[in-house]
Formats: structure tokens, sequence, C-alpha cells
């Protein structure tokens, strides 16, 4: 328990010292930080549509900081979260819009289905090319996230548009309810709670998460003991492309009610970076990704209010995340007699 | 489709002028590369370069003081992520992507704050890398095609290969540096201080990475639009991934890339997708990539084999 | 002026929670050979890394040629003319020799390394002591003598009037444990003062002039050579009687468990390649391989447990073909195995002691209820086996980061004893473990094979192999160079085969 205790400690200095810094840049532009804070705040929970938008911010970045944790549980550095969002979307939006032939709840489930698979499928690239050729899953993910929005929007482009001027997909025709309106969040968000529980609960209680933290912080000794650690890294993968799919088919079944061009925008990196924050603890990621969703909702409004555009948003979670790497930064707060920079 | 349109010997400079950014990001990943450290961060420094060149350039009027402070703008945030790294044992993948996204940010926010604009900026004001003529050329037509009217940045990457060659293998602290990348221990116990070949080669990484943005907003193209790097930064990592760290073979790698680009431009107008063309360069990365990769362990795998002669 | 030209006073150092030294004492006299010994974990490989500036030191003083040095680091330690020639070699494999030798003080021209000129230097040392050194080899490509001759080199083109060993003779024959002494003493005819790390007695009585004892990161007391026997240095070293050397129990070897069949496998280096090996193990009966570390038993006993491909050949536990099988279906097959390397291999060094004894088991019933993890039966065996094996502390909730040497052995000893099964590969198991485990590790090792389980023990500690072992075999460059029944073995014929050298045709007729 106390090395929770000094973990969320750590977090939250570390935020601190985000906000310190972003205070500065604020300052630097003349604006007056406080008030922009102040606004930030306002401006994602003051009032039931601010709310509603920042609980729908909050929900794909459930699934997409988990989906980052996971992987990164087996010792990968999943950034392609982004592209698998994209492609569960458009698989989504393809069996929603063409698949009628299935009554509408079977349609629900199988356009879930559907976004997982493809997502983990394409998980499953990089995945093998790391297992097996030990080629960087960190550029071969990055490099994807952009061939999967060329393809994504060629699609709605072309085969699959609507023919309306925005690059768009037709109305798919089921949807996950919408609860807050006229805000977007919809009955993702408790399916997104749900699955983050879940694999909580299999990464801690199971044989497969044991397996998957074994590979992940050993390797060699993960082969040695008779657990394939090419295996469990894929399946990791695997798992974690079907969560960035869920959150994916969420977005268009629920938020938008079809494929918008380019959606996905920075769902993936955000989530990745709320999981980085939190060292990947499956636990606090939930927690950082609802901090992010409440400064990415709140933006808007501070950039109405006043003249500090929404960019700065975006500046201090970078810094966040770059302080929050530094392992070894607040650790004065430690016992003095346990820094030892000796092996 | 005419074959002869697409593969002309303009195909040569057009390759040449694409994969040079890569090249110059390649570069700056394969020095830290030396010491074992990833900098995934590249891109990054090379999108703060490439505002950072524009930005001075279009405020100043002098593409060199440009090119100077974006070598600069590269080196501070690789010292960030050196400090990071190094002092307080940030995961280098970890403060990299870290080091990206803050590029992305605050170079969208000065665009914003500093320069009024947002999205691009393209103003008559900046003064680009100058392009060189040479005279002797014009005499010679299928030389002029190629090698005429190439911007400095461009013929000087060629000697930055050459001399990053000279300095991996030829100088002094070029042997430390491999050394501290393959056996830090050993380097340790000769008497080198790790850590601060390991600050040095970020900081010459970092300057290099400055440079490349400035070649990529200044040389390449006369503007700064909102992420421009485009995961050319990431190009120039794999290209080093496939060449070893070499940097001749890197270069190579980063040719094939820029071959990739001018081809897809070329077909563009032939009317396939341009989503599609888009994309090309980034599947033939990833699948370069995986051929050498591949290809690398099955001659390693081949070296260690029992059944080999001895 | 001191008489010494090395003082290191009341020396104190920690890692974290290790205390590796709480009292340090060492004094060394100009032109002589000074052995520092103890058991593993005594704390005197750390004194010298200390001396040599590898680590800051907690407290204390060390004074070299009379001078205070208040702060050490290599660069220091070897501008005042200290060398070491570490436990594991210092070398980078893709670089020459002659790049390794001149690393950090290459000769010049300009920015650019003079090449000429090193060579030049290098081998005027060379024909000085008379060394056999190839300059333009890669360090993956030389042997491990020739390793050891490099980094005694190394130090005196650096200029070292006093070189520190550690350990150095764990990694050579008998016979070239001559040829280094000779090398030694050239060194101290020439004015050299020499610091041998050693835990071997009877090497130790033969080259040093005074020996000083370590116990528990504590400093016993120095003798000088003539003033003590191997037996006295024991008793100062583990500070009661020790008995190393078990009776060997005699069992009637039963089926073969183990059939090694002209298996030919890839290595890391060209003398470690498997090339055409056979042997057997029965139930029953322990078979030592003997050897210098690095001529291919890593590689065959990986190839054994399916971690490295048998690219011709075959292996069969119990009649079973074991060629492309995984780990995990081998193990199930009946093979149990303790490796060499316990960090990275053995142990998960960030999860539990429970974790860590579970680790092969985790997927089976009693562990697990279909897909969840059983805490409590994993909790009760984890502790019926802390208790049964003396792992220390008790507690099987915490991580085994920070055991030391000897219970992180015992946890791996532990996990794979209890699995049962037909045979046990142990490999270098009692390597960087104090006494009290060395003891009980080899008199689990004896109760296994009693049992009727076949075990192949792997060495490079001739003495372990002699007193374990019911059958020898010897390897050499991924060869097998002798066989001999553990009667006919002792330390100079084993040398000699270690070394690639024929066994007499007696010798080697003899029975696999």
């Amino acid at each position: 328990m106390n090395v929770a205790v000094k973990s969320i400690q750590k977090i939250l200095l570390t935020m601190l010292l985000a906000l310190a810094i972003g205070a500065l840049f604020i300052l630097f532009i003349g604006e007056n930080p406080l008030e922009a804070y102040g606004a930030l705040l306002r401006g994602a929970f003051n009032g039931k549509l601010k709310i509603g938008t920042t609980l729908a911010s909050f929900t794909p970045l459930l699934l997409t900081s988990c989906a980052f944790a996971v992987a990164a549980k087996a010792g990968a550095f999943n950034v392609g979260v982004e592209g698998e969002v994209f492609l569960g979307g458009i698989t989504a939006a393809y069996i929603g819009i063409n698949w009628t032939f299935l009554p509408a709840p079977v349609l629900l489930i199988v356009c879930f289905l559907g976004a997982m698979t493809v997502a983990a499928l394409w998980a499953l690239i990089p995945a093998v090319l790391k297992a097996y050729y030990r080629v960087s899953e960190v550029c071969v993910t990055i490099l994807m996230n952009s061939v999967a929005l060329y393809i994504t929007s060629y699609l709605v482009s072309g085969p699959m548009s609507a023919g309306v001027a925005n690059a768009q997909s037709l109305p798919v025709t089921v949807n996950l309810p919408q609860f807050m309106k006229p805000s977007s969040v919809n009955a993702g968000l408790f399916i997104a709670l749900i699955t983050v529980v879940f694999m909580i609960w299999v990464l801690n209680k199971t044989t497969f998460g044991y397996k998957v933290k074994t590979v992940g912080t050993n390797p060699s000794h993960a082969e040695y003991v008779g657990i394939s650690p090419k295996k469990i890294f894929i399946q990791s993968m695997m798992l974690s492309g079907a969560l960035g799919g869920m959150a994916g088919c969420i977005e268009v079944l629920g938020v938008h009610g079809y494929f918008l061009n380019n959606f996905a925008a920075g769902l993936g990196s955000n989530g990745m970076l709320a999981s980085l924050i939190v060292k990947n603890n499956l636990v606090f990621a939930p927690f950082m990704s609802f901090f992010l969703a409440v400064l990415k909702s709140g933006a808007m409004g501070m950039q109405q209010s006043t003249g500090v555009p929404k960019s700065i948003v975006d500046t201090i979670t970078a810094v966040f995340i770059i302080v929050a790497t530094m392992e070894l930064l607040f650790q004065f707060k430690d016992k003095k007699n346990k820094k030892e920079k000796s092996k | 489709m005419d074959f002869g349109k697409i593969f002309s010997v303009s195909l040569i400079y057009a390759t040449f002028r694409s994969a040079t950014p890569i090249i110059y990001a390649a570069l700056c990943a394969a020095i830290t590369q030396q010491a074992d450290i990833l900098n995934i961060g590249t891109e990054g420094i090379m999108l703060t370069g490439a505002f950072a060149a524009v930005a001075v350039s279009y405020l100043t009027g002098s593409w060199l003081l440009g090119v100077i402070v974006a070598m600069i703008a590269g080196l501070i945030m690789a010292m960030i992520m050196a400090v990071g790294h190094i002092r307080y044992k940030a995961e280098i993948c970890a403060i990299g992507m870290g080091i990206n996204l803050f590029a992305l940010a605050i170079t969208k926010f000065l665009l914003n704050s500093a320069l009024g604009k947002s999205g691009t900026f393209s103003e008559p004001g900046i003064i680009a890398i100058p392009r060189v003529s040479l005279p002797f050329l014009a005499k010679v037509p299928f030389l002029k095609e190629i090698f005429d009217n190439w911007c400095i940045t461009e013929w000087f990457v060629i000697v930055l290969i050459i001399l990053v060659w000279f300095v991996f293998y030829k100088t002094v602290w070029g042997l430390r540096l491999r050394a501290v990348g393959q056996f830090p221990m050993a380097a340790q116990t000769a008497g080198i201080n790790v850590n601060s070949m390991k600050y040095r080669a970020i900081a010459i990484s970092g300057l290099i990475g400055g440079l490349a943005g400035a070649h990529l907003s200044l040389g390449y193209s006369k503007m700064f639009t909102e992420n421009m790097t485009n995961a050319r930064g990431f190009m120039g990592v794999a290209a080093m991934y496939f060449g070893g760290a070499h940097p001749i073979l890197t270069a190579a790698g980063c040719l094939v890339f820029g071959l990739t680009d001018s081809i897809g431009a070329r077909l563009q107008a032939y009317g396939v997708p341009s989503q599609l063309v888009l994309l090309m360069p980034y599947v033939v990365t990833i699948a370069t990539l995986a051929v050498s990769m591949a290809s690398k362990m099955a001659r390693e795998k081949k070296k260690k084999s029992a059944l080999a002669k001895a | 002026m001191s008489e010494y030209v090395i003082e290191m006073k009341d020396i104190v150092k920690s890692f974290g929670n290790v205390h590796a030294v709480r009292n340090g004492q060492f004094t060394l006299k100009k032109g002589e050979i000074h052995s520092l010994i103890g058991e593993n974990g005594a704390g005197k490989s750390t004194m010298m890394k200390l001396l040599y500036g590898m680590y800051p030191i907690d407290d204390g003083s060390i004074r070299i040629h009379g001078d205070h040095i208040p702060s050490i680091s290599p660069k220091i330690a070897i501008e005042k003319g200290i060398g070491m020639v570490h436990q594991e070699f210092m070398l980078v494999n893709e670089l020459t020799v002659l790049e390794n030798i001149i690393l950090g003080f290459e000769p010049r021209h300009g920015i650019t390394i003079d090449f000429d000129k090193a060579r030049k230097t290098v081998e005027q040392y060379i024909n000085q002591y008379g060394m056999d050194i190839q300059l333009g080899k890669k360090i993956n490509q030389i042997s491990v003598g020739e390793a050891q001759r490099v980094e005694i080199i190394k130090t005196l083109t650096r200029g070292a009037n006093v070189i520190i060993l550690d350990e150095p003779t764990a990694v050579l024959t008998p016979q070239e444990t001559k040829q280094l002494f000779v090398i030694l003493q050239n060194l101290r005819k020439d004015g050299k003062s020499l610091v041998f790390i050693s835990h071997k007695l009877n090497e130790v009585m033969e080259i040093s002039d005074r020996i000083s004892v370590m116990r528990q990161g504590n400093y016993i007391g120095s003798v000088s050579k003539e003033e003590t026997s191997p037996a006295e240095l024991a008793k100062m070293m583990i500070g009661r009687e020790v008995f190393l050397n078990i009776e060997k129990t005699q069992t009637k070897p039963g089926e073969k468990v183990l059939e090694v069949k002209d298996v030919w496998v890839s290595g890391e280096k060209e003398i470690s390649k498997i090339r055409g090996v056979s042997l057997d193990v029965r139930a029953g009966e322990i078979v030592g391989i003997a050897g210098i570390d690095g001529n291919g038993q890593s590689e065959l006993i990986e190839a054994i447990a399916g971690l490295r491909q048998v690219e011709k050949g075959s292996v069969l536990l119990d009649g079973k073909e074991l060629g492309g099988l995984s780990p995990k279906q081998i193990r199930k097959a009946g093979l149990s195995h303790i490796p060499e390397d316990r960090n990275t291999r053995g142990l998960n060094r960030s999860m539990s002691i429970k974790e860590n004894l579970i680790a092969v088991q985790v997927g089976e019933a009693p562990f697990c209820k279909g897909v969840v993890r059983d805490d409590k039966e994993t909790m009760e065996y984890a502790k019926q086996l802390s208790e049964v094996f003396d792992i220390r502390p008790r507690d099987p909730e915490i991580s085994t980061q920070s055991l030391s040497g000897g219970n992180a052995q015992k946890v791996v000893v532990a996990r794979e004893v209890s699995i049962g099964g037909k045979l046990l590969v142990a490999s270098q198991p009692t390597r960087g473990v104090d006494i009290g485990a060395i003891e009980s590790i080899r008199k689990i090792l004896q109760e296994v094979k009693a049992k009727g389980m076949g075990v192949l023990l792997v060495s490079a500690d001739l003495e372990e192999i002699l007193s374990l072992s019911d059958r020898i075999v010897v390897m050499h460059e991924g060869r097998i160079t002798g066989r001999l029944k553990a009667e006919e073995a002792n330390e100079d014929n084993l040398g000699l085969l270690m070394m690639g050298g024929t066994a007499s045709a007696k010798e080697r007729g003899s029975t696999t």
C-alpha cells in the first residue's frame, strides 16, 4: 500500500510541475494562468453539456490508455493504437451500414466483434515483425498509423463515401444510445468502463495475466520456464489492438453515427500519454485518462473565454509526460539512504 | 501509363530531393544509436527545427540565422531528452515520444500565438536556403538535369554522410562512442566517462536533427505546416535500423523512400487516388525494415550455425 | 613515505540493503603478491572495485603511494598506476584485440587514431612478457585464455605497477593456471605489486606472499604464506569447519533417461559450436560435464532444454525424441533445469519468491482453477518450499530482487527439484553462492540422484565435478575429449582433457 501512496504522490507532484510550466507558457503570451485554468475547469464541468462532452472525451481514452498499458505489460510499445481505432471504426461503419440482414441487437454486437477483430489483425503485423524478426514495433506501428489514416480516408472519400462535401461514410443503421444530449456521451462509456475493469482482473488474477507480466519483465526467464514469449507478445498486442478497435467502434456508433474522416486524431496518442504518465498501471490509467479528457474538453472553453489557444493543453500534456517519465525526479522525498547510483 | 514519363532522368534528382530530409533524420538517429540510445525523438527534434528555421528566417530575413537557431532548438530538445534519460532514468521510448508530442504542441502553440497563424505558415518574407547553380554543369545536359539547382543543404548532406562515417570509424571519439554503445562497462573501466559520451552524442544528434528540420522547411519547401515532418523522422529511424547505424548504408536506405515518394507523386498524375500514393512510402519503409531485419537474422543464424564451415 | 603502495582503511560500502563491505582493511607492499580471499559474497571483489574507482566508498580512506585520494574513478586509478583484470572480461566483442587494448588511451594523429603507433607499442609489451596474443582478431574469435592475456596487456600498456586480478583462474585449466603463475612471477620480478583475489586455497598457497581473509564484508586478518595452511585459511574464511566433500551415495543406475546422439548445435563463438556430441545419463546417476566455460556446455544444455535448436542429431528423454519440441513440452516430458544464469533465466527478479516458485506450473492445478490463479494454494506451496529448502528471508511475498546469491539460487533449486521428473540438468549450480548454500545444494543433488532421477551436472569447478559425479565427460571446443569413471579421474587428467589434450587410450576406452 505504501508503494501505491508513493506513486500517487509522485504523479500529483508531476502534475503540479507540468501545470506550473504550462503557466509559464501562458504568461509568455501575456495571459493570466489562473484565469486560464479556471476557464478550463469551467469549460469541462460547467453545465450538463460540458460534463457530457468531458465524459464523451473520456470514453475512448479509457480504452486507448488501457490498450497501450496492456501491450506495455508484455513489453510492447504499441503506438499503433490510433491506427487500430481508425480500422475498428471503419469496420464498424462497414458492418453497420451493409449488414442490415442481421437484427439490430445482433448487428450491434457484430459491429463490435468485427471492429475488434480487424483491429487485432492490424496489430498482428507489427507484433509478428517484432517477435520473429526483432523489428522495432515503435517504428512500425507509427508508420502503420499513417497507413491506417490514408486507407480509411480513401475509403470514405471513395467507395464508402456518403457523397457529401465532408469526407464521411453513410450513416450506420445501429447506434449506441446517447444519454446526456446534446453532448455525445453514450452507452459506450459503460461498455468501456466494464471492459477496463475486466482487463484489470485478467491481468492480475488469471494465468494469462501472469504470463504477460513475466514476458514483459523477463522474456528470457519466461522462455525457460515454458512460457512462449513470442506467443504471449503477439497475443497481448492483438488484445491491445482489439481494445483500440472497440474504442473506434464506440466513436462511430455512439458519437457520430457514421465514419468521419480522421475522427480518431489524437485518441491513440492521448491514451498512450495517459498510460505512460502512470507507468502503464492499469488501475491509475483511467484516472489519468479522465484528467486528460478534462483538459481536452476544457480547452475549447478556455480558448473562447481567454486568449489562450487550445494548443497550450497539448503542450502541458506533453510536458507532463516528459516529466513523468523521469523516474528519479521527486525521489528526494524518499529515504536518503535508498538513493544509490550504483547497482 | 507512360513509363517514360515516370522513369525519366529527373527521377534521380527527385529521389535525392525526397530522400535528403530523411537522410538528415537518419544521421541524427545513427549518432545516438552508436551509443546504444534509440532516438525516437528524432521526429520531434526535426519538427522543432523546421518551425524555428521558418520563424527566424521570416523575422530576421536571414536563412543562415534560421538554420543556426533551428540547430540550437534541436539541441535544446535533445538535451531535455538527454537529461531525462541519463540523469533521471526515463525510458528512452517514453521520453522520446514525449518530446515528439511536445514538439507538435509547442510548434502549434507558437504558430498560433507568436506568428498569429494556424495550419500553414507560408509568407513571402520567408527566406529559403539558396540554391546553387554550377556554371560548368550548364554545358553537360545530362548532368545538368540531375545536379543543377541544388540547395546548399542538399550538397551539405553528402558532406555530412562522409563526415559522420569518418568520425565513427577513424577518430578516437568514434571508437570510444562505439565502445560505450556496445559494452559501457568496458569503456568505464578504460577510464572513459560513459555519461559524458552519451550527453555529447545526444547533443550532436540534436544539432543534426535541427538541421534536418531547417532543411525540410527552408530547403525542401519554403513554409511551415503543422506536423510537416509527417513521420519522416521515423522513416529516418527505420533507415538507421537497416543501415545498422552505418552512415553510408543508412543513406542508401533513405534513397529507397525517396524513390517511392517520387514515383508515387508521378503516379498521381495518372489518377491513382492521392491517399494510396501517400501511403506507399510508409508501406515500403515497413517492408524494407522487415526484409532487412529478417535477412540480418538469417545471416546471424548462419554465422552461428555448427553446420557452417569453420 | 609509507612502506605500503596501497592502504585501504575502515572501508564501508553498501548497495541499497546489501552491506557488501562492513569493515574493509587492506594493504599492499611493493613487489608482493598479496591474495585476498573469502567465500562468495565476502566482499573481496567489492573492495578491489572500490580501489579501482568503479564505485564511491561510503566511508573510510584509501591511500595510493602514500597519497590520500578522496575520490577515485577508473581514470584516476589508471593514472595512479592501478590496473584491474576483472572476473568478467571488459572486452568489446565487435572490436579487435588492438582496439580493445588501446581504448581510452589511443595514440593520436590529431583526432584520428594512429594504428601503426598503437601496434608498435603493444607489440613491445607482448614480446617483453612473451604472451601469445593476436592483435587483428575480433574479441568474439579468441579463446578465454587469450582474452585474459589481453586484459593483462591492457593494464601493462597503461603503465600499471599495481595489478589486481579478480578470480583469474576461474576460467583456466590447471595447466593454463601454471602458465599464468609464470607470468605473475615475471611481473613481480619487474617490480609490479599484485593483488590476487581467489577462493581456491591451493592456488593461493602456491602464488602468494601474504594472504588477507574477508568474511561477510569484514576483514578477518592477514597472514604470510609460511605461517598458514589451506585448512587454517578455510577456517578463517568460513568461521567453522567445512564439509564440502560429502560421502558419495552409491546407487545402481537404471535405464537411460537422457540420450544425446551425435548432436550439432549452433554456438555464440566458433569454439562453442557443438559438432557431434554424444552422451547419456541413466536414472540414479550423476554425469558431470567438465570443461572451461565457453566450450559449448551452455549451448549443449540449451539444446537439451529446447532453448536452442538442435541442428543435427537427436536428443531423447526417456526414449522420447525432443527435437523440435518447445521448452514447455520438454519440461512436460520430464526435464527440470537449474540454469547457469539465475538472474536472467532462473528467476524473474522483479517478482516475488512465491511467484518464482510456481513459475513453471502456473497454468496447472492446483495453482489455478481454469484460467483463474489460486493464490492460497500458491502461498501454501511457497511456504512449504521455503521451509524445506531454508530460503531466507522466509516470507514468500517479498521480491527476489534483494535476495543474496545463495538464497536466490535456493529458490531456483527448490522450484526445479520439487517439480520432480526424470532428468535434472544442473548448470553451474553453486556459482557465486556462499558456502552454506553450496553445502545444501550439493546435498540436494545427491538426494535427487538417490530418488532415482538422472542428473546432468555442468560445472567449471573441477572439485565439484570430482566430488559429485559418478561418471565424467570432458568438453573442449564443442567436442567431447574424454570420458571417465569418477574413480579414474583426477585434476591432472581432467585438466589435460579440458585443454583438448588426448587422454591415454585406457582412459578414453572407458565406457560412456
